[in-house]
């Protein structure tokens, strides 16, 4: 069986559990900042990396972008979370959680790394839960930082060729505030997923 | 009741824990320390009985507790892992590099992950902190960095002249030019040519063609100003950015500079010979395609400048008005 096709049964059972996911971390962070989020409908696709800073849909092209990725790996399934901002909304989120600093650049990076600690954490204990399965975290990283999207995700190109993408874009009702959280699956970890949903689906 | 072989996997547990190579921790919700590992006992020189049922922002005056309390508090509250890196905060302890001796940093870098812990309630109402020593990877990543800054530098320099090389130059250009048709903004633009160089090569040999580059290039260095940009373009021609500047206030720099040179005398094979330098001027102009008419416009001022006798300013005519 070829690992690039996703049938809407698969689909749709990735969805379902994303959306349980995203939604519990998208409670988590509306608890944290005291606004309401809008959540949209979560894109589950197989992806190759050409196709990867298109899919992204907050994510202003024109504009530079900051992004955290943290790893995860266990019970035969590994990737990626990332989370992508647009350079222009660290101000109105520093407002929000009434942070301040003389250095913005520090602020910044807080911002960044207090987001992605509630989002990828919440979303990814939530999939841990629905597909009864435990992984590690990795510690975060910054993986660029006022970057433009295309070389922030052409690093890794070569070493893989396409990958289970879930693609979630908050947003913030009231604020232009909108950032991207990204999970990537090796390719690999496609039927231990699979298998899973199997159990689901039943 | 616990067994005595599930009392002895408790204890060399235990063990593990109290040896392994990282801070181990634990806080209640008044943030007192109730449990210390051998890691945080070494390198903070205090025994878990002297911390005990302590609250560590007394322990430990040094903790920046603002920036604890704001990462540690969602861990409470909304149940959730927290990680923290060098790269936000290098240290949550102020403990010394495990390298005393062959390190270069006195302190020790720190990653932190602040997880929850829950009660038999379900409430979490305590926190673990694991301290990670991350000095090596830290240290390394800012050498490189600093490498890397070193390299970019150097990429960037001519190096006879020690201003901008050209390559360099055309991206500061193209940036300016960028910048002022967005916002609308003058700036200038000053090419400078040295008059018969090819007879100073000639003559006197490269070598002394190479001091005059390089006095040249002092002598425009010591007339810009901080805001200005200045690069080698060709062989004997330089090229300064004069961003906020109309051309009649960059006519006075050009004019000044045409003088020091002129009055400077150049000692070459041991004599006392005078160079002088052919200037053109060009104000930035929205009508320009790109930045390559901004230099052709300043380039052929310059050329009128060498056709009336060299020694010389000139504005480019367009804007001669």
């Amino acid at each position: 069986m070829s690992t690039s096709e996703l049938s809407e049964d698969y689909r749709d059972c990735f969805q379902e559990i994303t959306n349980v996911a995203m939604g519990q971390a998208a409670d988590k962070l509306a608890r944290f900042l005291d606004v309401f989020i809008l959540l949209p409908v979560p894109n589950v696709n197989m992806l190759q990396p050409s196709e990867l800073a298109m899919a992204l849909s907050a994510v202003n092209h024109d504009e530079s972008v900051s992004a955290v990725c943290q790893g995860f790996i266990g019970s035969g399934i590994a990737g990626e979370a990332m989370l992508i901002f647009n350079d222009s909304t660290f101000q109105e989120i520093a407002d929000l959680m009434n942070a301040d600093s003389d250095d913005s650049n520090q602020l910044e990076l807080e911002i960044l790394m207090d987001t992605a600690n509630i989002l990828i954490g919440t979303f990814l204990t939530g999939l841990a839960e629905q597909l009864e399965v435990r992984y590690s975290l990795g510690q975060p990283s910054v993986l660029g930082r006022h970057v433009n999207i295309e070389d922030l995700i052409k690093i890794n190109e070569k070493r893989w060729k396409q990958t289970l993408a879930i693609e979630i874009n908050y947003k913030i009702e009231g604020s232009n505030i909108n950032c991207d959280l990204l999970i990537l699956f090796t390719d690999d970890s496609l039927n231990i997923l699979k298998q899973k949903a199997d159990y689901l689906l039943e | 009741m616990i067994n005595s072989e599930e009392f002895t996997a408790m204890h060399w547990l235990m063990d593990i824990v109290q040896n392994v190579d990282a801070g181990l921790l634990v806080l209640n919700r008044e943030y007192e320390i109730e449990a210390w590992n051998g890691f945080m006992e070494n390198h903070s020189g205090l025994m878990a009985e002297q911390v005990r049922g302590k609250n560590i922002f007394n322990v430990f005056p040094e903790i920046d507790k603002k920036w604890f309390l704001q990462k540690a508090e969602p861990v409470f509250i909304l149940n959730n892992r927290a990680f923290t890196t060098w790269e936000q905060h290098t240290k949550l302890f102020h403990f010394k590099n495990y390298h005393p001796i062959t390190g270069i940093v006195d302190y020790m870098y720190q990653n932190i992950t602040i997880s929850p812990i829950k009660s038999v309630r379900g409430v979490t109402d305590k926190i673990s902190i694991i301290v990670y020593d991350v000095t090596t990877v830290a240290v390394n990543k800012l050498l490189l960095a600093e490498a890397n800054q070193k390299l970019e530098r150097l990429a960037q320099r001519d190096s006879l002249s020690g201003l901008n090389n050209r390559r360099h130059w055309e991206t500061l250009i193209e940036n300016e030019f960028l910048r002022c048709k967005r916002s609308k903004i003058n700036a200038s633009l000053l090419i400078i040519d040295i008059d018969d160089f090819k007879q100073i090569n000639d003559n006197f040999g490269h070598s002394c063609g190479d001091s005059v580059i390089r006095d040249v290039s002092n002598q425009i260095r010591s007339c810009q100003r901080e805001t200005d940009y200045s690069g080698r373009y060709g062989g004997e021609e330089f090229a300064i950015i004069l961003p906020d500047t109309s051309v009649q206030q960059a006519l006075n720099l050009a004019e000044r500079l045409r003088k020091q040179i002129e009055e400077q005398s150049f000692m070459i094979n041991g004599e006392q010979q005078s160079v002088t330098i052919s200037l053109g001027l060009a104000e930035f102009n929205p009508e320009f395609k790109d930045h390559i008419e901004w230099i052709n416009a300043a380039d052929s001022a310059m050329y009128e400048s060498k056709k009336q006798g060299k020694n010389k300013v000139t504005i480019n005519k367009q804007q001669n008005s």
